[in-house]
């Protein structure tokens, strides 16, 4: 189970919505991902209780409520792993 | 085919979502270069009149920090530092670090001659997206006569290995000049011992106010097609050069440029100021400059004046911004870009008949 509170967007990477869609730009790596709509949606709302923000993206998208916090979680996750969330207690 | 970013960055800068900003901290500089556009007269510069003497205040810290605020607002991503020489602003670390908090990806432009190891250690603390520092020449008496700082060359490679050594991403830029043409491939060597990437540009600004001098430098005929028959040579101002769909220019909707006294400017070569951030808030400046609104217009116009305007069109790009500052006149394509683009249109039919 993926806890928000445990993780903060990483400092080291500049972001802007653009379009509607989030650019992440890792400033160390030089590498950039741009996010989906949803995606956009999570990482805006980074840290906050899943629960409310699978709600939400549920009631957006005609996706149940369960399959969109398996799908926060694991993009959350993905986020961990590209470095763009970190846990609080990194530098 | 273009990326999803650049599909992302080509539809905001159709719709006047500035991506990119570029704030000007100081005209001070410790170097004196030769080519330079600042209008801050510099020892040796054979202007025709006086420099123009600023009495204006500069922008203080507090007014700099509200600026970066506006930026974010405003949606911009990569936001320039640069000068004159950005690291001799008293408050360039304060101003770097604000930036960094404010999630921009910084581009600090310089000349690198301060970069000491504590410099770069501070670099590597902040952490800007990179550094793009200007490389006048592959040996000291060329780059020296450029900058007209003796040691420039050696500082500047000093700083390239502090840099390394650290890991910070760093692009060199070339202004290709009558002085180091010749040493294009020395440059190239130089950037490739360090693995960073060099650019060279071979367009050469005017004098912010309109002086020609900076030009007296230009490289010739022969100097620019060797840049052009060379391989694996990048050519351009910066990797940050894009060129979103039909438009080859974003000026007054993907960029803005700011001074240091405030004067907001479509970019850093259209040089009309449209409003000043003491006087009102940059969003509103943004929205209802009719310059801006201009600039925009001449960008959306900008392949058609380029078909009519040269038979070597293929190869041809436009400044409005260089062109209004040399003749008055955004639209009238500027003599160096078709001079660029005769010789790389030569260069092109050459290679074609050598196959």
């Amino acid at each position: 189970m993926f806890d928000p509170k445990l993780y903060r967007r990483n400092p080291d990477v500049s972001w802007r919505l653009i379009e509607g869609q989030a650019v992440l730009v890792h400033n160390r790596e030089g590498e950039i991902e741009v996010l989906n709509e949803v995606g956009s949606y999570l990482w805006e709302h980074a840290g906050e209780p899943l629960d409310g923000l699978s709600g939400n993206i549920s009631q957006e998208f005609d996706v149940s409520r369960e399959q969109a916090l398996r799908d926060a979680e694991e993009f959350y996750q993905a986020l961990v792993a590209s470095g763009a969330l970190q846990p609080f207690n990194e530098k | 085919m273009a990326t999803l970013l650049e599909e992302l960055f080509a539809k905001a800068t159709r719709n006047s979502h500035p991506i990119f900003a570029m704030f000007e901290l100081t005209y001070q500089c410790n170097f004196s270069c030769r080519h330079c556009y600042n209008p801050i007269a510099r020892k040796n510069q054979p202007r025709t009149g006086e420099a123009p003497a600023s009495t204006r205040r500069p922008l203080d810290f507090s007014e700099i920090m509200g600026l970066l605020d506006q930026l974010k607002d405003m949606g911009v991503l990569y936001l320039s530092l640069t000068g004159g020489e950005p690291l001799v602003h008293p408050r360039f670390w304060d101003i770097l670090a604000a930036a960094k908090e404010r999630q921009f990806a910084v581009r600090v432009f310089t000349n690198g001659a301060l970069i000491t190891p504590s410099v770069a250690d501070r670099l590597d603390e902040i952490g800007p997206h990179c550094l793009e520092i200007s490389i006048h020449g592959a040996n000291d008496a060329t780059a020296e006569a450029l900058s007209q700082v003796k040691g420039s060359h050696q500082n500047m490679l000093k700083a390239l290995g502090y840099l390394k050594e650290r890991k910070l991403r760093v692009y060199l830029k070339c202004t290709v000049t009558k002085l180091n043409e010749g040493e294009l491939e020395g440059i190239k060597a130089i950037s490739d011992s360090f693995g960073f990437p060099v650019f060279f540009d071979p367009v050469i600004t005017l004098s912010d106010d309109g002086e020609e001098y900076p030009l007296e430098m230009k490289a010739s005929d022969e100097g620019v097609a060797k840049l052009y028959r060379s391989d694996g040579i990048n050519i351009g101002n910066s990797p940050f050069e894009w060129e979103p769909g039909e438009l080859s220019c974003t000026v007054g909707a993907g960029t803005l440029h700011i001074t240091p006294h405030g004067d907001v400017q479509p970019c850093i070569q259209w040089k009309q100021p449209v409003g000043n951030i003491r006087e009102k808030p940059l969003k509103e400046i943004w929205s209802t400059s009719p310059v801006l609104e201009e600039a925009r217009r001449v960008a959306r116009e900008m392949p058609m004046l380029i078909r009519k305007g040269t038979k070597d069109h293929a190869f041809c790009r436009h400044c409005p911004g260089l062109s209004l500052l040399r003749y008055g006149d955004p639209r009238r394509l500027e003599e160096q870009y078709l001079r660029v683009a005769r010789i790389k249109a030569e260069v092109s039919r050459n290679e074609a008949i050598d196959k």
